[in-house]
């Protein structure tokens, strides 16, 4: 009687069947055997086009980049981590207690280094972590770590046409908030934290609205990201780069945003000089203690360039300080439209 | 032996190699000669005009030539003057110093895929700089660019050092292989300290794939002296350059130093590819492939190969510059891309065609 469930488990994982087992025992014989099919307790949501199937909520997370790092705190699920890597500048205020705890490496892990940790699980800021062809380190693609029985998740507004595949071929159509808001309540919901979920998606919300109405009406200024390179080029953020949403709820536009082959678009110092933006922001990236202060030289390396005098943002002293990580798509998106927003409309929003 | 006997005596009367001896090309008479260099003077001016005219920033030719001419601090005078001038300025600098070391390079080794990279020069150069940013985090051009003539000269003397060694001297052939050995284990080296360091990568683009927009003005009054130094060097060698391309032993009946001439020929391009490297960054192709277009032109004489070098690997240069800023508009391709992109399938030819690979 007691070797029926365990042979029907089989399709099943050893973990459920182990439970299975254990119900019956303490039952004790002459119990009927309850029907349940394989994986019915399972919790499944979709990511990237990749269905993410969970028996129970995971024990042992591995968060990558900055987005992945501050979503994991921000659900509560900093004591199940086993491991964090690369941020691009200091976690939010509300999780710097949290992140001091937790295991940290400033570069990705190899496949092997990130096996070393035995996650179940792994959540990515970006989509290069699992690419096949990537400037950063990878540790293969999904599937490759669903073979091992490790799950993966990518925050949504970089999701790539294909596993694999780099942010060379993210869907517009994906890079928006209530992308992040659907991350938050699909990963609780696989973690057990729904109403964690509601609580940090709600307090969003609310944030951004109140942006939203304090810029209502007024004129939309032009902005520009803009990291300078040292061969004297510009890398530009471009219309599928979450920031431009970020700008929009902030009140202005990306000046680049027609621009949406790739995230990062190298451009020349006269292209700038072409689209003119009424403000500049910086990109400064990438190191766990960066703060805006590190942003400095990035500034003065835009407004000391002579061939960039005339533009309105250099002209009239709007080339503001900005990190990378304000960037991103994550639970941060609430804190860095609020922060444009400060900059771009200084008399509607205050720092 | 008799031939080479009648050679002996007109290298010893002209300096000059018989043209039925090695073949001739479009340009190789005298008067000829004399004017297909003056075309190929204009071919570079117009390739100049060309680039102070392009950009994504549309001016007009009449905004530019009063840009030019009397300029008043409009937007478009910033253009000109600070963006478009500089990189054309670059462009030319930078052509002038790859086109003339490749010849040299190709000249002492005998080895028509001889570039300025054969002697890791360029790693040697690459090397030092990096070093000099990620531990001494020296960051302008002017503060680094002593370093890379530092790293050029010492990979070119351990070179020349490992390629003495043995019998037979320092020959063409253990030239390239201690120059590519070096490459390769300086070119480690260099990875290893950009990945070491993380805040040197982000200035370490430039030395991965070159561009010629990075220098300003002041950058290029500051190298120009040291590419000038290596053209004299570069001229006073070119008799003996004709002399080698014969072999070493008739070289050596024929009075030239040999000792002499490459310690000349390597500093001329220390030098040159030096100064080239620390404007410009690695520009792959330009001094392989123009030493052959030159002579193709103008024949085997490396005293007309040189200043054939020297006005069309700038236009070169600067035209493939000017392909990347229209190619992926409103995007530009950095012109050490477009090099690549264009010198890879010549080089393939290169190494086809047998003739031409035993120079």
């Amino acid at each position: 009687m007691a070797v029926s469930p365990m042979t029907r488990a089989s399709s099943c994982s050893p973990r459920t069947a182990f439970a299975l087992a254990g119900v019956f025992l303490l039952a004790g014989c002459g119990a009927p055997a309850p029907e349940r099919p394989a994986g019915e307790d399972a919790v499944t949501r979709t990511n990237c086009g990749i269905d993410v199937a969970v028996e129970e909520p995971p024990e042992r997370v591995y968060a990558a980049y900055q987005p992945g790092i501050e979503v994991a705190h921000a659900l509560g699920l900093s004591d199940r981590l086993v491991g964090t890597a690369f941020l691009d500048a200091e976690v939010l205020p509300a999780y710097a207690d949290e992140q001091a705890e937790a295991d940290y490496v400033p570069t990705l892990p190899s496949r092997e280094g990130l096996l070393e940790t035995e996650p179940d699980f792994v959540i990515s800021g970006f989509n290069g972590f699992f690419a096949e062809n990537s400037s950063d380190r990878s540790v293969g693609t999904r599937a490759s770590l669903r073979e091992l029985g490790v799950r993966s998740w990518i925050l949504s507004p970089l999701c790539p046409s294909e596993d694999g595949l780099t942010d060379r071929a993210i869907d517009p159509a994906s890079v928006t908030v209530d992308s992040v808001y659907r991350d938050l309540r699909d990963l609780g919901a696989l973690f057990g934290a729904q109403d964690r979920a509601e609580q940090v998606i709600g307090d969003m919300r609310e944030r951004i609205a109140a942006v939203e109405a304090q810029v209502e009406g007024a004129e939309r200024p032009t902005v520009a990201i803009v990291a300078p390179d040292d061969d004297g080029g510009f890398r530009v953020a471009g219309g599928i780069d979450f920031s431009t949403r970020v700008i929009e709820h902030a009140g202005g536009t990306n000046a680049f945003a027609d621009l949406t082959g790739k995230r990062n678009i190298e451009v020349g110092v006269e292209e700038i000089v072409e689209r003119d933006p009424d403000v500049i922001l910086t990109s400064t990236c990438c190191d766990a203690g960066m703060t805006e202060q590190d942003a400095r030289s990035d500034v003065e390396a835009i407004t000391s360039n002579p061939a960039l005098e005339g533009v309105t943002a250099v002209a009239q002293g709007d080339v503001h300080p900005f990190l990378f990580a304000d960037r991103a798509a994550g639970v941060r998106a609430a804190h860095s439209i609020e922060l444009v927003a400060s900059r771009i409309h200084p008399d509607l929003v205050e720092h | 032996m008799a031939g080479a006997t009648a050679l002996l005596r007109t290298e010893r009367r002209t300096g000059r190699i018989p043209r039925t001896e090695t073949g001739g090309g479009l340009f190789s008479g005298g008067a000829g000669r004399t004017a297909g260099l003056a075309l190929a003077g204009l071919l570079l001016a117009a390739a100049c005009a060309l680039s102070i005219l392009a950009g994504n920033y549309a001016v007009s030719l009449a905004d530019t030539v009063s840009a030019l001419t009397a300029p008043a601090g409009g937007e478009a005078d910033r253009i000109v003057w600070h963006v478009r001038v500089p990189r054309t300025a670059t462009g030319v600098l930078a052509g002038i110093g790859l086109g003339v070391a490749g010849a040299v390079m190709q000249g002492l080794t005998r080895n028509p895929l001889a570039g300025p990279g054969i002697l890791g020069v360029n790693a040697g150069a690459a090397f030092a700089v990096v070093v000099a940013m990620s531990v001494l985090h020296v960051t302008s051009l002017t503060g680094y660019l002593w370093f890379s003539f530092a790293g050029a000269a010492l990979a070119a003397a351990f070179v020349y050092t490992l390629g003495s060694l043995g019998a037979g001297g320092a020959t063409p052939v253990k030239l390239a292989l201690a120059g590519a050995a070096l490459s390769a284990m300086v070119g480690s080296a260099t990875t290893a300290v950009t990945l070491l360091d993380t805040s040197a990568l982000n200035d370490f683009r430039f030395w991965t794939v070159g561009s010629l927009t990075r220098a300003d003005t002041g950058d290029l009054a500051a190298v120009a002296p040291a590419t000038l130094f290596g053209l004299c060097l570069a001229a006073m060698v070119g008799r003996d350059l004709n002399t080698v391309a014969l072999g070493e032993d008739m070289a050596r009946s024929l009075g030239t130093r040999l000792t002499a001439t490459r310690v000349l020929a390597v500093l001329a391009v220390v030098l040159l590819a030096g100064a080239a490297t620390a404007i410009a960054g690695p520009i792959s192709f330009v001094g392989l492939v123009v030493p052959h277009i030159a002579r193709a032109l103008t024949g085997p004489d490396y005293r007309w190969i040189m200043p054939w070098c020297a006005v069309l690997a700038p236009t070169v240069l600067v035209l493939a510059d000017v392909l990347g800023r229209v190619l992926i508009r409103p995007e530009q391709l950095q012109v050490g891309i477009v090099t690549g992109l264009l010198g890879a399938p010549f080089f393939i030819h290169l190494v086809r065609k047998r003739k031409v690979a035993r120079l």
